[in-house]
């Protein structure tokens, strides 16, 4: 891929591992978090991180915003590398980059109220008089579908959709221009879902703003995301245009993924590829492919090299043997 | 299936007195399911889809609540006026209940196949060594690999969907005539999911087990339920055979559930939502109770409940407007 301005965020073979606690010392041990993930992220788009719990989505989305030192690798945000910042250059750019969190039940401090909670980024950042950070949340409260009476109301009065859209209210208050959706509406209702990411789409055509959206929920991102990545156990699988990925979905594991979406069209019964297992740890990752052990289209090879992220077709990379050339 | 009943539910009430007020739970629901049927009770969160299924399993406890009901018959039997003590016989032999989160329902002290072991102990003239072998047996049945093994492990040495088989295992051990599975997948991942929902169908199928599937997401049921329920603030609003549903929903709320979930075959698109969230159970609105959150709503939903109208063989909508809905 290319580095052209449109690029706002992008990492360079990020990796990031954990030492497991009580592993001996010569022979110590690493969580294997994320491997040598490498994305651009475009200016005004949305882009989808696809993939099972523990497959290490979020701890991508820490390290995209500085939260986790990473262990390898840059991550470039508007042309600066984060890691090189100084502390204050960082907290600058930091203002920029902001965070959804996916449950609105624990990332709400449930003793400050309303005006507290928006309003706190704005503290932090100082040089604002308590008027105008008053007037600045009414104005946030009204954008996302709450009132200027929910002020002085605590967390505790709000359903879980009302706190996802404090939450939402909370990260914009800077105007960042790069938001993290992390399981937006994994948490909440369905019902309650369409509401939230219609007022996440309103708001980024209003301010312009980039979006990565964090999901497992294939046809959300199918839906709302101009790029995406599919990651298992760490690596990036498949990565490319949505629509692309749709159209001719090769890795095994997305065609898994996607026929795994429970589809309420009745007249239209697809064939449904149920993987077998649950995801290895990401401890002691099998040898080769890590998706080897569950592919229903394992090959010797697989379990023997990794296969590299290559370019299949433009805008569209994947990592698998089958498509890479090398049968033996 | 056949014409015979399972469980005939008329006018179940359930209502929670409290310091403040009444929180009318379940407000007078009738429900058949019939052999071998697979039933679905959908709606969202606050709406009294889990204390039905607990009040039909003499689960609750009264005080604080209190509950009515018309006729509570299981299989021919009544048991409407059965004490608790009575119950016990009925649990794990002719209903039983699989819960949502598998980790806080199974004990964490003890072995799971000591768990298994439990159930089956019940039954008379059981050896130990005989329900060992049965449970291990039963793990075999619902996909857990090397059961021999996993019979000694503990709930936290279990993945989730593992976690979530052995809740099956356990409710089908006695192999009772109704199972109600209260939101089985909902903390699970998709990839998960469909496998916990292919094990679920698979072994209601071969015992010809009556399933009452509880959940808020309509696409779980599309390809098993036969006959869906939505519910909405503890009443019925609209009953009806699923691919019937799916096809032409008459309810505008259960036109609203089914535009909120994104459709992989869609272009990118903005979902249909429903405003606003539920009402407060202790102050629910006059007249129909979606009123507030409806589109079609009139002066006569404002005041007055519509009653729950048979429109169509198995098909009833409580709505004044349905039909004139339909006909545009």
């Amino acid at each position: 891929m290319t580095d052209d301005k449109n690029i706002i965020v992008s990492t360079q073979n990020l990796s990031v591992h954990f030492p497991v606690r009580g592993s001996l010392p010569f022979k110590k041990k690493y969580v294997k978090a994320v491997s040598n993930v490498s994305l651009n992220i475009r200016r005004g788009e949305t882009y989808g991180l696809v993939g099972e719990s523990g497959c290490g989505k979020s701890t991508f989305a820490n390290a995209l915003l500085g939260m986790i030192k990473p262990t390898e690798g840059k991550v470039i945000f508007e042309g600066k590398d984060l890691n090189s910042l100084s502390k204050k250059e960082f907290k600058q750019t930091r203002r920029n980059m902001q965070m959804i969190f996916q449950d609105p039940y624990s990332s709400l401090n449930p003793r400050f109220d309303i005006l507290q909670i928006i309003g706190e980024p704005m503290v932090i950042r100082g040089g604002y008089t308590d008027e105008e950070i008053e007037e600045r949340v009414v104005e946030l409260l009204e954008l996302v579908g709450l009132s200027r009476e929910d002020l002085h109301r605590y967390p505790s009065d709000f359903s879980g959709g009302q706190r996802q859209r404090i939450g939402i209210a909370r990260a914009i208050i800077l105007n960042p221009s790069f938001l993290v959706c992390d399981e937006p509406v994994s948490a909440l209702d369905v019902s309650v879902h369409a509401q939230i990411l219609n007022l996440l789409d309103k708001l980024q055509k209003q301010r312009n703003m980039t979006y990565l959206f964090i999901s497992h929920n294939l046809a959300v991102v199918k839906s709302i995301c101009d790029h995406m990545a599919v990651m298992y156990l760490g690596k990036v699988m498949e990565c490319g245009s949505t629509q692309t990925i749709y159209d001719n979905t090769l890795h095994p594991y997305t065609q898994a993924l996607f026929s795994a979406v429970l589809d309420i069209d009745v007249d239209n019964k697809r064939e449904r590829i149920v993987l077998q297992g649950d995801i290895p740890s990401p401890i002691d990752p099998p040898a080769g492919c890590r998706f080897c052990k569950r592919c229903p289209h394992a090959m010797p090879i697989c379990s023997q090299k990794e296969p590299e992220l290559i370019e299949i077709e433009p805008d569209h990379m994947i990592a698998c043997h089958l498509y890479s050339g090398e049968k033996e | 299936m056949n014409e015979e009943l399972m469980l005939k539910l008329r006018n179940l009430k359930v209502i929670f007195p409290n310091a403040m007020g009444i929180v009318k739970a379940v407000e007078g629901i009738d429900l058949d399911i019939h052999k071998g049927e697979c039933v679905a009770l959908v709606g969202e969160s606050g709406c009294g889809k889990s204390v039905t299924s607990l009040a039909v399993m003499k689960l609750l406890n009264t005080p604080p609540a209190l509950i009515s009901v018309d006729e509570q018959v299981i299989d021919g039997v009544e048991l409407k006026d059965y004490s608790n003590k009575k119950m016990q016989s009925v649990r794990g032999k002719d209903i039983s209940l699989i819960f949502q989160d598998a980790m806080s329902a199974l004990n964490p002290v003890m072995t799971v196949g000591k768990q298994i072991q439990e159930v089956f102990m019940t039954q008379p003239g059981m050896t130990k060594a005989l329900a060992k072998e049965k449970s291990i047996e039963a793990l075999e049945l619902v996909g857990i690999p090397e059961p021999q093994r996993r019979y000694n492990d503990f709930p936290h040495q279990l993945s989730g969907g593992m976690r979530q088989r052995v809740l099956i295992a356990m409710a089908f051990a006695c192999q009772p005539k109704l199972i109600i599975a209260d939101e089985p997948t909902t903390a699970l991942d998709v990839t998960v999911q469909a496998q916990v929902l292919e094990v679920l169908s698979k072994m209601q199928r071969s015992n010809n087990t009556s399933l009452l599937l509880i959940t808020h997401d309509l696409s779980v049921v599309a390809n098993m339920a036969d006959t869906i329920y939505v519910m909405y603030c503890g009443k019925i609003v609209e009953q009806s055979p699923a691919y019937e549903l799916f096809k032409k929903p008459y309810h505008p709320y259960t036109k609203g559930l089914l535009g909120a979930i994104p459709k992989l075959s869609d272009e990118r698109h903005v979902f249909i939502q429903i405003p606003d969230s539920v009402p407060n159970p202790m102050n629910k609105p006059k007249g129909c109770y979606f009123h507030p959150r409806c589109p079609h709503a009139t002066e006569q939903c404002r005041q007055s409940m519509p009653p729950l109208r048979e429109i169509s063989k198995g098909r009833k909508v409580r709505c004044f407007h349905c039909m004139e809905e339909c006909e545009k």
